[in-house]
């Protein structure tokens, strides 16, 4: 009823009212509504008072005033549902093509899904398995260094042993350090590292024991060992009160008795051990081994709390060892504070702490962001291809529809039917998803990274999760559907005056994000197939094919071997180092006068340059003649770049005390792998006791001949120890490794999200085509050709494929790129040749489907089409 | 006790209810129950707690008059069942024997 003054409700909202409160709840509400408006209009103003009832109106919508959330519950369905899934499963068989479209579709999205699930669910876990992982601390430190405040991993080495005195809050302390040695066994020597700890490791991290006891870390003479290092030396036997003999260096080794053995670690862990003895051992391996000088690091030290929140009165008293350890060190270690990282989100802040024992999962949470970003894509591409087909189908099932609605059945409980249709559907594809991630998605996955995720199909989560995806997949995709075809009047269906199916428009909307997703993916995966091409080209900057090289345990050992190799005929030249490319570093911090400056070190010989291949570009080299250039320095491009030398040689800095002068510039080269920048670097010269490296050039083509040799003279030399060396181009080899499996697993999405579109696009042409049998079939009859019967199937799709690769091109590109950027610090100039592949791969994809359908067409005799009811 | 399931709010909704007597319909429960909590109350909250109500038994309800400044809608005018007289009673007598068995709670108050 309208008032003559004029004031009204807003009309929305009391729309909105009308639509959702229960019928009979109605007019009493619309009437208090009306008269508060009144009320507040007269009191207040106008205005406030639509705000106001607008306001009212949405916190009416409450679950015990919306109409009909109760019918569902009332009746006994059970028959109609049993009556339900058997139409859907004789629709299943009934169109076998596009039952497999829907089922395999949704089933490799979902397979995705479940993989993604795992993969999520294998990062989550990470070190979730220590009991006191809330109250163990890793001990860091925070210092400036660049003007930066960067937090350190390792703690001065005495600085455990006087927090266990101390503090009373403080339960329990290990300090852990790790070394490589050698360990004999019967006949067989091991390159192995081995984890110096205190006995109470064990009882802060949750490692139990397979055999043994815990307690025996205690004793000096005991070893514990990791599952697979007894399985390694022992095979399955229980390796208790066996002995092993552990070389430190030359002079040192001591036997051991193996206590204890570990159990199968947790898969998903950043800390474990392969072996174990007591901290005190360093006594006999090393005796310039000083336990409490506060100059030097030890790896690890961590601390167990009986309450976290007792860490704030620690780290208050922690300001009297940051004095002491500030007085020992020399003003440019100076540390600003201590803190603790506990170890339940050890692996998370593992990223921005130096020198730490964890690992940094952000790697993972990247990846678990991508997975559930394309498990969606899919799942949406899978999802369309049901909605699609699903409209496409519907015309025949026009006559049931109007039969059920004309016997009694409502506009819901057809929407009902067919959500519960889909339901059906769905779990066959969860089914076939499930068996899909299970047996070819996680397994293929662990095999390309070689890692366990430790997916159990009995895990509680996953149960959750699954139903989860069943009801989120089967309303995503049903739900326009159910709504489409259950609006349809009775009578219009019967009286057969419908025509819908294949003209509506949303059928090419979803077409077209299928055609525009396709191309971006596609897009990606070309990219990074050149990518990778352009980077297994991408030069080092040094020589990497012809040379070889071999770590060596001191300066005595490397003169034999230098010795021996020497005379190899296709040994060109050989060169001695403490450092070297690709496997280590020391780090220096160079002082001048008005700033510091942090870079990379390498000791070296005057002949390295040469055999490396490193460029020089100004300057000179080192001079080989003995205690020669102590002072000189050559340094890289970059160095002489950031620090902004316009003449680098006879630059001068100092390093601790001693002063420096650069002598020459060499060409910048990868230390590390293309995953990382370049980094300033240093050369010095290196101390012939130092010498940790031989390095060699050797004759091309005779790399793999004079690897043998070196082997063989090394064997001869030191059959106490295993060689550790080879080519230096295995140094990164892996690297190329990994990222032919980022190329492998964008191929395999693109495959995938191809396929979608391609079964959805190929579902639709033939519903379009079988629909147009009696059409065709004229043309035909009336002499129309291939051309004429290809351009009335093509024509239809020809703008929606224009558009979408238009759309699809540019955003696959920009998208690429960004991905590219991304995943690598060195890339290839992205052009836009890797679109145009794309783009022909769309197009011939696209093609062929079409042409399928038109060759049967061309094919199907025209008598047989006209004899069609 | 626990069958009856009568909540806070609902309480009070139901004796403003039993004090409105004939004049107990949506719009003058809301008015008389801000007035005597001096706040602001929503209409969806009382709706909820007088269909909730009903369907529990502690109201009945008939159609009103219509009047003009309702848009010629006709009120719903509520009213307590004896059924919820009797629980009403009941929780106030609950209430009153509880309070009786707290006499130590001027010493503390002392105290502090």
């Amino acid at each position: 009823m309208i008032q003559p003054n004029g004031i009204n409700p807003p009309k929305w909202p009391l729309k909105f009212l009308r639509f959702f409160v229960k019928k009979k709840y109605l007019e009493e509400i619309e009437g208090d509504m009306e008269e508060l408006f009144r009320e507040n209009a007269e009191q207040l103003s106008l205005h406030k008072a639509k705000r106001i009832y607008t306001w009212e109106i949405l916190k009416l919508f409450r679950p015990i005033l919306i109409k009909n959330l109760e019918v569902l519950q009332h009746l006994n369905r059970y028959p109609m549902f049993k009556s339900y899934f058997k139409v859907s499963l004789r629709g299943l068989l009934k169109n076998p093509v596009n039952s497999f479209i829907n089922v395999f579709g949704l089933a490799l999205a979902i397979g995705t899904c479940v993989f993604a699930y795992a993969f999520a669910r294998w990062t989550f876990s990470r070190d979730q398995f220590h009991e006191h992982k809330n109250e163990v601390h890793l001990v860091t430190f925070l210092a400036d260094r660049d003007g930066t405040l960067q937090q350190y991993g390792k703690t001065p080495r005495p600085l455990g042993e006087m927090l266990k005195e101390d503090f009373a809050q403080i339960k329990k302390v290990c300090r852990v350090e790790d070394r490589n040695v050698v360990i004999k066994y019967g006949d067989n020597v091991f390159h192995e590292r081995v984890r110096f700890t205190d006995p109470e490791f064990l009882e802060m991290f949750t490692f139990p024991l397979k055999w043994g006891t815990m307690g025996s870390l205690k004793d000096v003479n005991s070893i514990i060992l990791s599952e697979d290092m007894s399985i390694k030396y022992f095979g399955e036997e229980n390796p208790i009160g066996q002995s092993m003999l552990m070389i430190f260096d030359k002079n040192r080794s001591k036997e051991f008795k193996v206590t204890g053995v570990a159990k199968e670690f947790p898969k998903s862990r950043t800390i474990s051990f392969n072996f174990l003895i007591n901290f005190e051992n360093f006594r006999t391996s090393d005796p310039g081994y000083n336990f409490h000088d506060w100059k030097a690091f030890v790896s690890a030290t961590l601390i167990q709390v009986g309450n976290p929140s007792e860490l704030e009165t620690i780290e208050k008293g922690m300001e009297k060892y940051r004095i002491l350890q500030n007085k020992a060190v020399e003003e440019d270690w100076a540390i600003s504070s201590f803190a603790f990282e506990p170890l339940a989100t050890l692996h998370k802040s593992s990223e921005y702490i130096r020198d730490d024992i964890s690992r940094s999962s952000k790697n993972d949470y990247i990846s678990i962001v991508f997975m559930v970003v394309i498990a969606v894509f899919l799942l949406a591409l899978a999802c369309f291809n049901y909605i699609n087909i699903a409209i496409a189908t519907a015309a025949k099932r026009l006559k049931e529809i109007g039969i059920r609605k004309s016997i009694g059945a409502t506009r819901k409980t057809v929407i009902v039917q067919f959500l519960s249709e889909n339901i059906v559907i769905t779990f066959f594809a969860l089914i076939i998803g499930l068996i899909l991630g299970y047996t070819f998605f996680i397994p293929g996955f662990e095999l390309l990274w070689d890692f366990s995720m430790d997916f159990r199909i009995d895990d509680a989560a996953l149960w959750i999760f699954l139903p989860a995806i069943l009801l989120f997949t089967s309303i995503a995709s049903g739900i326009y559907p159910s709504l489409y075809i259950s609006k349809f009047q009775v009578v219009n269906i019967l009286k057969g005056s419908v025509k819908f199916g294949q003209k509506n428009p949303l059928t090419k909307v979803f077409l077209g994000f299928q055609l525009i997703m396709s191309c971006i993916f596609i897009t990606c995966s070309v990219l990074f197939t050149l990518n990778n091409s352009y980077l297994a080209k991408r030069p080092w900057g040094y020589n990497q094919a012809e040379t070889l090289y071999a770590n060596v345990p001191d300066q005595a050992a490397y003169q034999e071997l230098s010795a021996l190799m020497a005379q190899h005929p296709d040994v060109l030249s050989i060169s001695g180092s403490s450092h070297h490319i690709g496997k280590s570093h020391a780090t220096a911090i160079l002082h001048f006068s008005d700033r510091e400056y942090e870079v990379d070190q390498l000791s070296v010989d005057a002949t390295y340059f040469e055999t490396m291949g490193v460029q020089l570009k100004e300057g000179r080299g080192f001079k080989d003649h003995d205690g020669s250039d102590k002072q000189a320095v050559v340094v890289n491009e970059l160095l002489v770049k950031n620090m902004a030398w316009k003449n680098p040689v006879g630059q001068q800095f100092r390093i601790d005390s001693i002063q420096y002068e650069v002598v020459g510039v060499v060409k910048d080269f990868h230390d590390y792998s293309f995953s990382k920048l370049v980094r300033p670097i240093i050369f010095t010269v290196a101390d012939k006791e130092d010498y940790r490296y031989l390095s060699m050039k050797v004759k091309r083509g005779s790399e793999i001949k004079t690897h043998k040799a070196l082997q063989a003279n090394w064997a001869k030399l030191f059959p106490e120890i295993p060689f550790e060396g080879g080519h230096q181009e295995d140094v990164w080899g892996f690297y190329y490794e990994e990222i032919g499996i980022y190329d492998l697993v964008w191929k395999v999405f693109a495959f995938i999200a191809v396929s979608l579109a391609t079964l959805g696009l190929y579902g639709l042409i033939r519903l379009n085509v079988e629909g147009r049998t009696k059409e065709f079939s004229i043309r035909k009859v009336l002499g129309a050709g291939l051309k004429d019967i290809a351009a009335s199937i093509i024509s239809q799709y020809m703008i929606l494929f224009a558009v979408a690769l238009t759309i699809g091109a540019p955003l696959g590109y920009i998208a690429g790129k960004r991905l590219i950027e991304f995943a690598n610090v060195y890339h290839m100039p992205i052009t836009f040749s890797p679109v145009m592949i794309a783009v022909v791969i769309m197009v011939l994809v696209l093609f062929i489907t079409v042409s399928i359908q038109i060759i049967k067409v061309i094919k199907a005799n025209p008598v047989d089409g006209l004899k069609v009811e | 006790m626990k069958k009856t399931k009568l909540g806070e709010f609902e309480e009070l909704v139901l004796l403003t209810v039993a004090t409105l007597q004939e004049e107990a319909y949506g719009v003058e429960i809301k008015r008389e129950l801000e007035e005597r909590l001096k706040e602001k109350l929503s209409v969806g909250s009382i709706q909820s707690a007088l269909k909730r109500m009903e369907e529990k038994g502690f109201l009945t309800s008939e159609f009103g008059e219509a009047t003009q400044k309702r848009g010629g809608k006709r009120k719903r005018i509520y009213t307590a069942t004896p059924y919820a007289h009797r629980i009403l009673a009941e929780l106030k007598d609950i209430r009153a024997r509880l309070w009786n068995s707290i006499p130590q709670l001027t010493p503390q108050l002392k105290a502090i």
